[in-house]
């Protein structure tokens, strides 16, 4: 076992995502989400070309140095000890810069206002809510579950028929992923 | 013109929608495809350098701004002293009722224009949240007001903007700013300073109204990114870095702006609120132009 601070990371092991789309419909389930947002998203490239085409899925990736935190003009992102990039929605103005910086696309906005203005920023909080008091009326309406305050596996992780989708202790999960490379093809 | 005009706005919201609508141009398959090409250098991707710049040198270029453009004005105003002209005399009428107008909605959308952009950039020292929201929500607002002010501006100063060799004997002297001597200064009808700030503000502040629209609706296929070669998500970013750097000059050509007509020339700002302007201060600062008048015998 790993000696450091654990550092929570997702990983998608594309060679097993089979485009199910069960993280994301899990994740808008668990969340509550509002129609247009999608924390965790299923995308294949190369459709229909064989040998090239694959599938992954995607979401905020809880970045070490996140750039969004770093650019951000309210300050509003804060990273747990364990690595979880999460953010104030109530300290938040829409201002888009978080996804400007982001290299995933992470940050999506709530078209909610009038003329379609943007409302607060909403991303994939790996299930572990906000920094309003956890699991309070509150933070569920503004983050959605926190799962992990309960002791259980972010949803989207959970669902995944195939175990495609890896979350855990950075050194974990590519222990787990170089298992799998290792074994490929041995029968096992 | 003005039918015209609401139909325009009124297409642009309706396509602006559609466009939404449609397909996502960031986050769709761009999502993977851009990862690959965050970082790679000579790419065109402004990702790390907008990172770069927003969290290290934008909001202190701009504090240096906020402080050391008043810091100079005020040195200046304490050394040198204004320019005081007898308002008294003679007036020569200068602006028509039109212009004046359309002025009036321009310096209403930039007073309300710049402090909110100052308030998005410092938000974190307001605390985020509602306030600095709603300066968000009045920036976009403003700029409403500002598109309607811009295009007459633009077409009826145009001419008399530009520029001519007296600029340049003006530019050597800085204007006679330097000096507590008031003698006959280069300059037509708008000296070299106002014929800089005129474009700053009306070409830079264009580019300002497109990127920043270009920040508002974020996910929009008009084909600007394809025709310039960018990821939709690059566009953006060139315009928000883009944005930011037009802010600052724009910001302190303005705080010269407002210095000029409220201090420097003490009085100056009442020939934008009456039309007249003293008869000493067009003799002394824009001495070209009160010769031509004299020519043509107007005063």
């Amino acid at each position: 076992m790993s000696n450091e601070q654990a550092r929570m990371k997702f990983f998608c092991d594309n060679d097993r995502c089979i485009e199910c789309f069960g993280c994301t419909v899990a994740c808008a389930e668990a969340h509550e989400l509002p129609v247009g947002i999608s924390r965790r998203k299923v995308i294949t490239l190369f459709e229909g070309i064989e040998g090239k085409e694959y599938s992954t899925s995607i979401s905020c990736m809880h970045c070490t140095d996140a750039p969004c935190e770093r650019v951000c003009p309210v300050d509003c992102f804060y990273v747990r000890e364990d690595g979880i990039v999460l953010h104030d929605k109530t300290k938040c103005i829409g201002c888009g810069y978080c996804l400007y910086a982001c290299p995933f696309g992470a940050p999506q906005f709530p078209r909610d206002g009038a003329f379609g203005t943007k409302g607060a920023m909403d991303k994939c909080t790996m299930c572990a809510g906000g920094p309003e008091e956890t699991n309070s009326p509150e933070e569920r309406k503004l983050y959605g579950h926190n799962r992990i305050a309960e002791g259980k596996v972010p949803i989207c992780a959970a669902v995944c028929a195939t175990n495609a989708l890896l979350v855990g202790d950075a050194e974990e999960v590519s222990a787990i992923y170089r298992k799998r490379v290792s074994t490929r093809g041995k029968g096992a | 013109m003005m039918k015209n005009f609401s139909f325009f706005i009124i297409t642009f919201l309706c396509l602006a929608s559609a466009a939404h609508a449609a397909d996502s141009q960031i986050w769709g398959q761009a999502m993977i495809a851009n990862i690959p090409d965050y970082g790679k250098e000579n790419g065109l991707n402004f990702g790390p350098l907008f990172v770069l710049l927003q969290s290290g040198y934008f909001s202190t270029i701009f504090f240096c701004i906020l402080v050391g453009v008043p810091t100079i004005f005020l040195l200046h105003y304490l050394i040198i002293g204004p320019k005081i002209f007898s308002h008294d005399g003679e007036k020569i009428y200068v602006f028509s009722l039109f212009k004046r107008i359309i002025h009036f909605l321009a310096a209403i959308a930039f007073i309300i224009l710049v402090p909110t952009g100052l308030m998005i950039i410092f938000g974190k020292y307001l605390g985020g949240g509602f306030l600095v929201e709603l300066a968000r929500h009045l920036h976009g607002i403003a700029t409403v007001i500002f598109l309607i002010s811009l295009i007459p501006m633009f077409l009826f100063w145009f001419v008399d903007m530009l520029p001519t060799l007296d600029d340049i004997k003006w530019v050597f002297i800085l204007g006679g700013y330097l000096s507590k001597e008031i003698k006959e200064i280069p300059a037509g009808k708008f000296n070299a300073g106002q014929k800089m700030w005129f474009w700053v503000s009306s070409v830079g502040g264009l580019v300002m109204i497109a990127t920043g629209a270009a920040m508002y609706l974020q996910d929009f296929n008009y084909g600007i990114a394809a025709g310039l070669g960018l990821t939709q998500i690059n566009l953006l970013r060139a315009a928000v870095i883009l944005h930011n750097v037009l802010g600052m000059v724009i910001t302190a050509f303005f705080f010269t702006h407002a210095y000029m007509s409220l201090f420097a020339i003490k009085g100056a700002i009442h020939s934008i609120i009456t039309g007249y302007k003293e008869h000493d201060e067009v003799m002394y600062l824009h001495s070209s132009f009160y010769k031509k008048l004299k020519q043509q015998s107007e005063i």
